[in-house]
C-alpha cells in the first residue's frame, strides 16, 4: 500500500460528509404528501415532541411535521438522535416525566419492560375504530408480547423488517475496470476479495477496494453474521437473546465454519492491503462519505445510502447488489424476526397528554396514503410495512432492485417472544459478555486477537454462560421460561415461519 | 450557640446559596453514586437490587476494568512528565520580556487550550489519517516511513498518538502556570545570582527551580488530575478502540453505564462502583497534592531566606 495524493481533500471530505448528513436532514428531493384531515378533535397551540434515530426517516419527518404543525396549529419538535444518545435521553426523560410524547425505545429496553415499568401507554382510545385500522396492516404486524399487551395496542409498527444492513454498494467504474458486474451476478467470496484487490491495485494508493466503518462495532458483527448466514450458518433472530442462535438446536453458531470463514476472509483482505487505511478509527457515516468521493470501491452497508447518494451525489455512478455469496453451494437465507422493524416502532409516552395528536399521526402512518408518502421519500432505507405502498411508490431503479433482492434473500424466522412472552424477562436480564461478538471480530481483524476458531469457540462459551445466567435470573424472578423456548425444530431457514408454525 | 448563630446570621445566610448549589451539584451526585454503587441496577427500571459491596468485589476481579485502570495510569505517566518539561522550557524562554514576539508565541501556544476538545479531536483524526492525512504525508515526504501509519487504528500507536494530542492541547495552560510561578522569583534573587556569576542553566537549576518547586508540585498534581479526565478527547478520537486499546477509566465507566453497544442492558450500578473507585483515586492525588505543596513551600522559604 502506498500513500498518494488523491482528489479527496479535507474540504471535499467535509463537504461529502455534510452532504450525507444533509441528505438525512434536509434532502427531501421529493415532496411529502399533503397533510390528511384530522381524525378527531385535536388540541391547538401545544408543543408535540417526537424522537427517533433519524437517518432517512428524518427526511420524511422534517417536511411532514412542518406541514402538519402548520395545518393543525401546533408546534412539533422532531429530534433525530443516534441510538447511544436515545439510550440516555429517553430513560432520563421518562424518569423526570419530561420524555418526548412519542419515542423510539432504546435498543436495550424491551417492550414488555417498557409497559411493565409504566414508560408507555396504549393508543387504542386515540384512534377511532382501531380494530379496522389494525386489520389493514399485513399479518404479523401486531403481535402480543411485541407491541400488544393485555389486549391493548402500544407500539406503532409502520416499517418493514425486510431489509439487511450489509448489502453491497459499489463504484461502477472501478468495478467494471476490475472485470466484475455484481448487478448481473452477485460476487462470491473469492470474487469479492479479488475485486477488492484489483480495485486497490488500479487505485495506486488513490483509492482502495473495500471500506468499512470499523470503529462502529456493530458493523463487524452484522457483516460476519450476514455473510455467515448466506454461507449456510442458520442463525436467526433480531433480539439480543436470539441473534446468532440456530433455532433448530437453540445453540449459538459463532464457531460455525461459515462464521469463521467470513472472519478469515476479512482478515485476508486486510492482509492483501485492499482495505481502506484507517478503518479502525472510522465510523459508518464517515466510511459512507468516502464512497461518493471515489476513495473506495465497495462497502457493505444499509439501503439508506441509496437515497442519500442519489439525492446529494447525483454524479456518483454506483451499483447495488446482494452481499457476497458463498463460492459454492446454495445461498443461505437471512432471517428476520416476525413483526415490524423493532427499532422503528414508535411508542406513546405514558406521561404524554397529547395522545390525540399521536393517534392522529399514527393513524396517518398506518394508511396506504401515509405509507406511500413514506415510501416516496424514505424509499428502500426503511421500507413501509404495506406492500401496496411499495408498489405505488416512486423509487429509483436501485431502490427497487434492492427491495426485490430483500424479498429474495430474507425470510421471516420464529420470534421466541411470540411463542413465550415471558422471554421478555430474559431479554431484560441478558448481559452480553464484555468482549462480545462485535469486539471479538474487531480484535481479530485488528490483529489484537489471534486464532479465529479458538476465539470464536471462547466467544460461544461466554455467550452460552451469559444466556444461562439470564434464564436463571428470569426464572428466579418468577418467569416460566426455559432455553428450550429458543428451539423451533420445525424451522426451515429457507421459508417464512408463520403464525401456524409455533 | 444560638447567640453565636444569631450574631452571625447574615454570614450564614450568605453561605446558603453556595451550600445549596454545592449540595445539588457536588454532594448529592457523590452520595447518589455511592448509593447506586451498592445496587445491581440497569438505570432503566425500578428494579434496584441491593448488593452491598458486590459491585466492588466484581470490579476488582474484572480484568477489563484493571486494563482500563492501567491505561489511565499509562496515560497519566505519558502525558504529565512531557507536559511539565516542555511547558517549563517554553515558560523559561518566554519569561524573558526582551525576547521578541514572546506575547505572540504565548498566545499561539495557548490557543489550543481555548479550542473545544471535540473540535481538537476531530481535526486530529483528519491530520493523523493514514489516507491523505498531512502527518503521514510529511513523514512519507521526509522518507521517515515507507507506508502510512494508522496512528489511531493500530493498537500499538493509538495511545502514543492520543497522548501526543493531549500534551499539545494542554501545553499552554501548564506554561501559563509556570510563567506565573517564574514571576514570583524576586528580581533581587536574579541580581544576587548575577553578582555571583551564576547564569543560564545554572541559574535555572540552582536558583529558580528550588524557588518554584512548590508550584511545580501543585502544577504536577493539577496536570495529573487533568490527565485522568480525558473523556471527550478519547471519545472524539477513538471511542476507546481499537479493541479497548485506548479505553481508559472514564470510557470504561461510560460504556458500562450507557453504551453497551450490543443491545444488552447497561450496568449503572457497576459503573457507579467504578466511578466511586476512580473518585477515590483522584481524591488521593488531591490529598497528595496538598501535603506535597505544604512541604515544598517550607523548603522554598528556606532558600528565599
Amino acid at each position: 500500500m502506498t500513500f498518494a495524493k488523491t482528489g479527496l481533500s479535507r474540504r471535499a471530505f467535509i463537504q461529502g460528509t455534510t452532504a450525507v448528513i444533509g441528505a438525512a436532514a434536509f434532502g427531501a428531493h421529493r415532496a411529502a404528501a399533503s397533510v390528511p384531515a384530522p381524525i378527531g378533535d385535536l388540541p391547538k397551540g401545544v408543543t408535540f415532541r417526537w424522537i427517533d434515530s433519524g437517518d432517512q426517516k428524518a427526511v420524511f419527518y422534517k417536511k411532514f411535521f412542518a406541514d402538519y404543525a402548520k395545518d393543525r396549529g401546533i408546534e412539533v419538535v422532531y429530534d433525530a438522535l443516534p441510538w447511544n444518545e436515545i439510550a440516555q435521553v429517553v430513560p432520563l426523560g421518562v424518569r423526570n416525566n419530561s420524555a418526548h410524547d412519542v419515542f423510539a425505545l432504546p435498543q436495550n429496553v424491551n417492550p414488555a419492560d417498557a409497559v411493565a415499568q409504566g414508560w408507555v401507554q396504549p393508543y387504542d382510545d386515540f384512534i377511532p375504530d382501531i380494530a379496522t385500522w389494525k386489520a389493514s396492516f399485513p399479518a404479523g404486524a401486531f403481535l402480543p408480547g411485541i407491541n400488544e399487551f393485555d389486549g391493548k395496542t402500544y407500539g406503532l409498527p409502520f416499517t418493514s423488517n425486510k431489509r439487511y444492513g450489509t448489502h453491497l454498494l459499489y463504484n461502477k467504474a472501478y468495478m467494471t475496470e476490475a472485470g466484475y458486474d455484481p448487478e448481473a451476478k452477485p460476487l462470491n467470496w473469492t470474487e469479492f476479495r479479488d475485486a477488492a484487490k484489483k480495485i486497490t491495485e488500479a487505485g495506486k494508493g488513490r483509492y482502495f477496494g473495500f471500506i468499512i466503518g470499523g470503529n462502529q462495532l456493530g458493523r463487524w458483527s452484522q457483516t460476519v453474521r450476514n455473510m455467515g448466514r448466506m454461507a449456510g450458518a442458520s442463525a436467526g433472530g433480531d433480539s439480543v437473546i436470539e441473534a446468532d442462535i440456530d433455532f433448530r438446536t437453540g445453540d449459538y453458531v459463532f464457531d460455525s465454519d461459515a462464521y469463521i470463514a467470513a472472519i478469515e476472509l476479512l482478515i485476508a483482505m486486510q492482509a492483501d492491503g485492499s482495505v481502506f487505511p484507517g478503518i479502525m478509527s472510522m465510523n459508518a457515516p464517515q466510511a459512507r462519505a468516502y464512497m461518493p468521493q471515489g476513495a473506495a470501491g465497495m462497502i457493505l452497508q444499509r439501503p439508506w445510502n441509496i437515497g442519500g447518494w442519489e439525492g446529494q451525489n447525483p454524479e456518483f455512478d454506483f451499483g447495488v447488489s446482494s452481499g457476497p455469496v458463498p463460492d459454492e453451494g446454495p445461498v443461505g437465507k437471512l432471517t428476520i424476526g416476525q413483526g415490524a422493524l423493532a427499532p422503528n416502532t414508535m411508542w406513546l409516552f405514558k406521561g404524554s397528554e397529547l395522545g390525540p395528536i399521536a393517534g392522529d399521526i399514527f393513524h396517518y402512518l398506518g394508511t396506504v396514503e401515509g405509507q406511500t408518502a413514506w415510501a416516496n421519500i424514505v424509499g428502500a432505507g426503511d421500507p413501509p410495512i404495506f406492500p401496496e405502498a411499495l408498489e405505488g411508490a416512486e423509487m429509483s431503479y436501485r431502490s427497487k432492485a434492492i427491495l426485490q433482492h430483500f424479498n429474495e434473500a430474507i425470510r421471516v424466522g420464529p420470534n421466541p417472544v411470540v411463542g413465550n412472552s415471558e422471554l421478555g424477562k430474559v431479554i431484560g436480564a441478558f448481559q452480553a459478555p464484555e468482549v462480545n461478538f462485535a469486539r471479538t471480530v474487531q480484535g481479530l481483524v485488528a490483529g489484537e486477537l489471534k486464532g479465529v476458531a479458538q476465539e470464536m469457540k471462547g466467544l460461544k462459551d461466554r455467550y452460552n454462560a451469559a444466556l444461562d445466567a439470564a434464564f436463571a435470573k428470569a426464572k428466579a424472578d418468577g418467569a416460566a421460561v426455559d432455553r428450550s423456548d429458543l428451539v423451533f425444530s420445525n424451522w426451515n431457514p429457507n421459508e417464512d415461519f408463520g403464525a401456524a408454525d409455533y | 450557640m444560638f447567640e453565636t448563630l444569631h450574631r452571625y446570621r447574615y454570614h450564614y445566610l450568605m453561605l446558603l446559596p453556595g451550600l445549596i448549589l454545592g449540595g445539588m451539584f457536588v454532594f448529592y451526585p457523590i452520595f447518589a453514586a455511592c448509593y447506586y454503587a451498592m445496587h445491581d441496577w440497569s438505570g432503566f427500571n425500578s428494579d434496584k437490587v441491593f448488593v452491598g459491596m458486590g459491585n466492588f468485589v466484581k470490579l476488582f476481579t474484572d480484568p477489563i476494568f484493571w486494563d482500563a485502570f492501567q491505561r489511565a495510569l499509562i496515560f497519566l505517566l505519558g502525558t504529565v512528565p512531557l507536559q511539565m518539561t516542555i511547558s517549563l522550557v517554553l515558560a523559561v524562554l518566554l519569561n524573558n520580556q526582551l525576547l521578541k514576539m514572546s506575547t505572540y508565541f504565548r498566545t499561539m501556544i495557548f490557543l489550543p487550550v481555548v479550542t473545544p476538545v471535540a473540535v481538537i479531536g476531530i481535526i486530529w483524526t483528519f491530520l493523523l489519517s493514514p489516507f491523505n492525512g498531512p502527518v503521514n504525508g510529511l513523514l512519507l515526504d521526509l522518507g521517515l516511513i515507507s507506508r502510512p501509519v494508522d496512528f489511531l487504528g493500530s493498537t500499538d500507536t493509538v495511545m502514543p498518538s492520543v497522548i501526543g494530542v493531549y500534551v499539545w492541547k494542554w501545553l499552554g495552560i501548564t506554561m501559563i502556570y509556570w510563567l506565573a510561578a517564574l514571576q514570583t522569583v524576586p528580581d533581587d534573587v536574579y541580581d544576587s545570582a548575577k553578582l555571583d556569576r551564576c547564569r543560564g542553566a545554572k541559574l535555572v537549576w540552582y536558583i529558580v527551580l528550588p524557588i518554584v518547586l512548590p508550584f511545580a508540585v501543585a502544577i504536577t498534581l493539577i496536570s495529573a488530575v487533568g490527565a485522568l479526565n480525558v473523556f471527550p478527547l478519547i471519545m472524539s478520537m477513538t471511542n476507546g478502540g481499537p479493541f479497548f486499546a485506548s479505553e481508559v477509566m472514564e470510557i470504561f465507566i461510560y460504556r458500562t453505564a450507557f453504551a453497551t453497544g450490543d443491545g444488552s442492558i447497561p450496568r449503572l450500578g457497576y459503573a457507579a462502583a467504578a466511578g466511586v473507585f476512580f473518585g477515590f483515586v483522584v481524591l488521593s492525588l488531591t490529598i497528595g497534592q496538598a501535603i506535597a505543596t505544604r512541604r515544598a513551600r517550607a523548603g522554598a522559604k528556606e532558600i528565599r531566606s
